[in-house]
């Protein structure tokens, strides 16, 4: 796997023309991730349906504040993956999680942790809007009340679906059944209604593949900006989405085992979108991004 | 595989070659052209430059649908991009030769100096030469040939130096000061055209490594250049 992304240059030395002291340009857009908080540990994962792996021996960070996304082909356990950072998989009776995921500093597996409190700082939003066939106001303030969260509940649902940016849309008909919503609107809807525990980060699991595409420019534009205080982790298989949206990109890819019996998920390229779409280090990852293989 | 992508990145690439071959011609008119100082054969230089500028802006149309309908990235990205400087500097290397004929048809007739005809036959060649490595260096993704045009341009560059000598010596008289005048810039853009060939060496070496790099820094100078 390659080293992620380490350059940070000192700056330039200032010139001068004359007595003309001159701005040079910075050096090329520097991404540095050391330093970065790091949000999940991902040591060693291997997911398994019925003892057969789906994805194997993955080891990456998510960094806090940037939007990480995940690529690659049908049947490499993406989905899989982005479903272990709550616990999602939980709900599957044969689902094992091997190895450990870190959650600044705990083990989201370990015997004492709460399924039910990882989820909630840990939002998620799915391929399919899938809003409650209820008000779009009790859509959102959903979370909040069955977590108790009662202080100021209006402004709580108003300040998720601005964050969401569908407030001005819907801010006249929040009594209105949340089903009359386009799907673009039940998306952000379902959004706002991730957001509306503030958690901490944000899966999103293809939020956009059932979305025509000025939808999906909106649910881009809205990661963009809630990077800022939220960490997004997406599963896309759209690459042009993942190289608009994305700071960080993890290729995954399906390998058959040795005796040719068993597929497995693995990864096999993290690194800045940037390199990963201009200067990919791993051949693997060149054909899939240039659209040769998969 | 995306066949329709490749054909067309193909297509493209096709068409430089094509231009390059036409900027050869072009180049060998020039210099014969100078040398003879034959203004029929100048304004026929003139002309062509017509054909490079048509492969020109079929180059830059089929970059443009590259870039809108491909979206190529990594290898494919560095190969566009390349493509796009390189069209480029094949169009102004075309252009010198165009400045080389309205030269030699503005320059008054002396008596033919051998030493400075040989002076611009060696340029000539010199340039020939750059540009039939450049092209063959890009078109078979040779780092090493690329790089060795650093060492072709010095050469083209001593024998700019040697014809600016010759042609600082000819003499105070009227005519022989303006024959000089237009001269020094016939033999600059030659030289021109040699810096233009380590140019898309540059971008060859982009295409294999990915590093935007010059190979030669004129503001930097290394000693041996200085």
């Amino acid at each position: 796997m390659s080293q992620v992304e380490t350059m940070s240059e000192s700056p330039a030395a200032p010139v001068t023309i004359g007595d003309v002291a001159v701005q040079q340009a910075p050096a090329a857009e520097a991404f540095d991730v050391r330093g970065r908080d790091v949000v999940f540990d991902v040591q060693d994962v291997t997911v398994s349906y019925d003892d057969d792996p789906a994805v194997s021996d993955v080891s990456m960070k998510i960094y806090k504040n940037l939007v990480t996304a995940i690529i690659g082909p049908s049947g490499c356990g993406k989905s899989t993956f982005i479903r272990c950072f709550n616990r999602m998989n939980d709900l599957i009776p044969s689902a094992r999680v091997d190895g450990l995921i870190d959650y600044h500093g705990t083990d989201l597996y370990g015997s004492s942790v709460d399924p039910v409190e990882v989820r909630m700082r840990i939002g998620m939003v799915f391929q399919k809007p899938n809003p409650f066939p209820k008000s779009i106001y009790d859509n959102v303030a959903f979370g909040p009340r069955v977590l108790g969260m009662k202080d100021d509940l209006s402004g709580r649902v108003q300040r998720a679906l601005e964050q969401a940016a569908l407030w001005d849309e819907v801010k006249d008909r929040l009594k209105r059944n949340a089903l009359s919503l386009s799907g673009g609107q039940q998306q952000r809807l379902c959004i706002a209604r991730a957001l509306a525990v503030e958690p901490e980060v944000i899966l999103m699991d293809e939020p956009a593949s059932s979305l025509d595409p000025i939808a999906t420019t909106r649910i881009e534009d809205l990661m963009h900006g809630l990077k800022e205080n939220y960490t997004i982790v997406i599963v896309t298989h759209n690459m042009q989405q993942a190289a608009r949206v994305a700071d960080m990109t993890a290729f995954f890819s399906v390998e058959t085992a040795a005796d040719g019996a068993a597929r497995t998920g693995i990864l096999v390229e993290y690194d800045s979108t940037k390199r990963i779409f201009t200067q990919p280090s791993d051949k693997r990852t060149e054909d899939y991004v240039t659209g040769r293989f998969g | 595989m995306r066949t329709g992508f490749q054909e067309e990145l193909d297509r493209v690439e096709g068409l430089l070659q094509e231009e390059g071959a036409l900027v050869l011609r072009s180049l060998r008119g020039a210099v014969n052209a100078v040398q003879e100082n034959d203004h029929e054969l100048s304004d026929e230089v003139i002309a062509f430059d017509d054909e490079v500028d048509r492969r020109y802006v079929q180059i830059e149309e089929g970059i443009q649908l590259l870039l809108a309908r491909q979206t190529p990235v990594a290898t494919d990205l560095r190969l566009v991009l390349a493509m796009l400087h390189i069209n480029l500097h094949l169009e102004r290397m075309a252009d010198y030769c165009v400045t080389i004929a309205k030269l030699t048809k503005l320059a008054p007739e002396v008596d033919p100096n051998p030493r400075l005809l040989e002076g611009f036959e060696e340029m000539g060649s010199r340039a020939e030469e750059m540009i039939r490595v450049a092209l063959d260096s890009f078109e078979r993704r040779d780092l090493a040939g690329a790089e060795s045009l650093v060492d072709l341009d010095e050469l083209i560059d001593r024998a700019n130096r040697r014809v600016v000598e010759q042609l600082l010596a000819l003499g105070a008289e009227p005519e022989l000061r303006e024959y000089g005048l237009r001269m020094v810039l016939v033999s600059r853009a030659l030289e021109r055209i040699g810096d233009h060939a380590v140019d898309i060496g540059e971008q060859t070496a982009y295409l294999l490594t990915a590093e935007f790099r010059e190979f030669t820094d004129a503001s930097h100078p290394t000693p041996r250049e200085a």
